[in-house]
């Protein structure tokens, strides 16, 4: 999984001859090339997000609404710890 | 890099911008604290939640797709051709600015040794989408749901507001091209956008519960906390600091960049790669900071709340030509900015029975149309970029468009209709019993038992 095991050799290993001087490779993330999968978890962990947060929020509304405690029920809910 | 002075310049720019990040994070502390502020007991803590997600839903999707789209659509596409591509389609690949940079499978999306600059960029550029959507958001508190919400921030944040700015924010984009339109610290861009976007969603969502009387008259329902929403504006105010720097590039040689043979002449410049200094635009967002403060206690009459968002709707009055305004001119033209918001919000209150709770359609939406027209007058002729003929000069005509595009098509618009289809699928609002409790009446009611559960014990 480790793109580098080694810095020394990574500085000095030249990517591109073409090119004067060395020419790093500069990813150093690990799991380099998997950026598409990667990029797939991450949208399917949003779109998680909303359809589980939205059915909650949701719920918990309708169970406040049933419950119907008016304009100043909350008043005698204020704590003073 | 090899050479030491290639360096310093690549580090100093990183560093740069990091620093316009953290800076720019004020203005979101402070957008918390001014909607908690104005909002009500029973409201406060899904408010500040409300608020609090729009950073990570408009980040991971400025991610996503975000910044890609910035990068793609200067051309809008098929409206005028790239200078770098020569083509009017997408902006696909290839080169400096090119969207393979900005795809979020790209190699410099990510730790790249040979990148230093992709990260902070998208970064900076993020901050700015934090700031449209949490204008939105004041002005719908305690009555959106959250997820609501949610969709409009992605939608302003990482869509609509990237989409102008690839068209009138970018060095490349077609409105500069076409119609000469000069926007430096996104008076349209960001303010005009954001503003119309919250027009169009208050339009669909409605008022508050008892904000107009049977016979139509508005009501005040005044901040809760006048002293949090003005700490919560400075704030604010301290950001928008880190936010001109970020709309600079720090040095850039102009003399190659133009084509100027032999020439180096190296300045900081705006977003369009045009000319200026960070000590000029600093007097100028000091004197139209200056000229809001002095406008909005003149035509409010000491109202704390309207003399510190006329600060800000001062600011971004002045914003879209304070690269090169002479300061006592950004100072005048910031008072009548706040003058024309401030007159606006009470008529449209009054005449369309429009509830925005914080002034924020005013403050950027009006402040902003208005700012790009005067800066259409006072600036006309000047070269909206230094990248030769295809660019049309500054001018009133072309920025009047430009407010027309920013405020209405890419913002009013998509912000209606995005409301009115949560609206239609039941999502938009929370019912009327949980609007009359209070949000966080569950949350409240749990704090009050655990509080006499703990009261009452003795071990």
């Amino acid at each position: 999984m480790a793109t580098v095991t080694n810095w020394v050799q990574h500085l000095t290993t030249d990517t591109d001859s073409s090119t004067d001087g060395i020419q790093v490779a500069g990813e150093i993330y690990p799991m380099v090339g998997t950026e598409g999968w990667l990029l797939l978890l991450g949208v399917i962990f949003w779109l998680a997000w909303h359809f589980a947060t939205a059915s909650g929020e949701s719920e918990e509304q309708r169970k406040l609404a049933k419950k119907s405690p008016g304009p100043n029920a909350h008043k005698n809910n204020i704590p003073e710890w | 890099m090899t050479d030491g002075l290639d360096a310093l310049t690549v580090i100093f720019t990183e560093f740069y911008y990091w620093i316009t990040v953290v800076l720019m994070f004020l203005i979101h502390v402070g957008f918390c604290m001014y909607e908690v502020g104005a909002s009500r007991y029973k409201h406060h803590q899904h408010t500040l939640m409300k608020n609090t997600m729009l950073i990570p839903l408009v980040t991971v999707t400025w991610f996503f797709f975000g910044w890609w789209i910035y990068w793609a659509f200067p051309t809008g596409p098929g409206i005028a051709p790239s200078i770098m591509t020569e083509s009017s389609g997408l902006i696909l690949g290839g080169g400096f600015g090119a969207n393979d940079l900005a795809n979020p499978t790209s190699s410099i999306m990510a730790v790249n040794l040979n990148d230093h600059i992709n990260g902070v960029f998208w970064a900076a550029f993020l901050l700015f989408s934090w700031t449209a959507a949490s204008i939105v958001s004041g002005a719908l508190i305690e009555r959106i749901t959250t997820f609501a919400f949610g969709i409009l921030a992605i939608a302003i944040g990482s869509v609509f507001w990237t989409i102008d700015a690839a068209w009138g924010w970018h060095f490349d984009g077609w409105m500069v091209k076409l119609l000469g339109y000069h926007d430096a610290y996104a008076s349209g861009v960001i303010h005009a956008c954001a503003g119309g976007f919250a027009l169009g969603v208050l339009a669909v969502l409605g008022a508050r519960i008892g904000k107009f009387s049977s016979s139509g008259e508005p009501r005040n329902i005044g901040p809760r906390n006048p002293w949090l929403v003005c700490v919560g504006l400075f704030c604010i105010y301290t950001g928008f600091w880190g936010f001109y720097a970020a709309c600079n590039i720090p040095i850039f040689d102009l003399g190659p960049e133009y084509g100027m043979e032999g020439v180096t002449f190296y300045t900081a410049t705006n977003i369009y790669i045009t000319p200026t200094t960070l000590s000029g635009i600093t007097l100028n967002f000091l004197m139209s900071l200056a000229g809001g403060l002095l406008a909005g206690y003149w035509v409010s009459k000491g109202d704390p709340f309207w003399t510190y968002s006329g600060g800000l709707a001062g600011i971004i009055t002045a914003s879209a030509g304070n690269d090169l305004y002479h300061p006592i001119q950004s100072l005048l033209i910031a008072g009548v900015g706040v003058w024309v918001a401030y007159k606006m919000h009470y008529w449209v209150e009054r005449k369309f029975k429009i509830d925005d709770a914080v002034g924020a359609v005013a403050v950027h939406g009006y402040a902003g149309v208005v700012g790009l027209i005067i800066c259409g007058f006072v600036l006309w002729g000047y070269p909206s970029s230094g990248y030769g003929d295809a660019y049309a000069a500054i001018n009133p005509m072309g920025m009047i468009i430009g407010a027309i595009i920013m405020f209405g098509v890419l913002g009013f618009l998509p912000g209606y209709i995005i409301a009115k289809i949560l609206h239609a699928a039941g999502k938009l609002r929370i019912p009327r019993e949980v609007e009359l409790a209070g949000l966080d009446y569950n949350i409240m009611e749990a704090a009050k038992k655990d509080e006499k559960a703990v009261s009452s014990a003795s071990r």
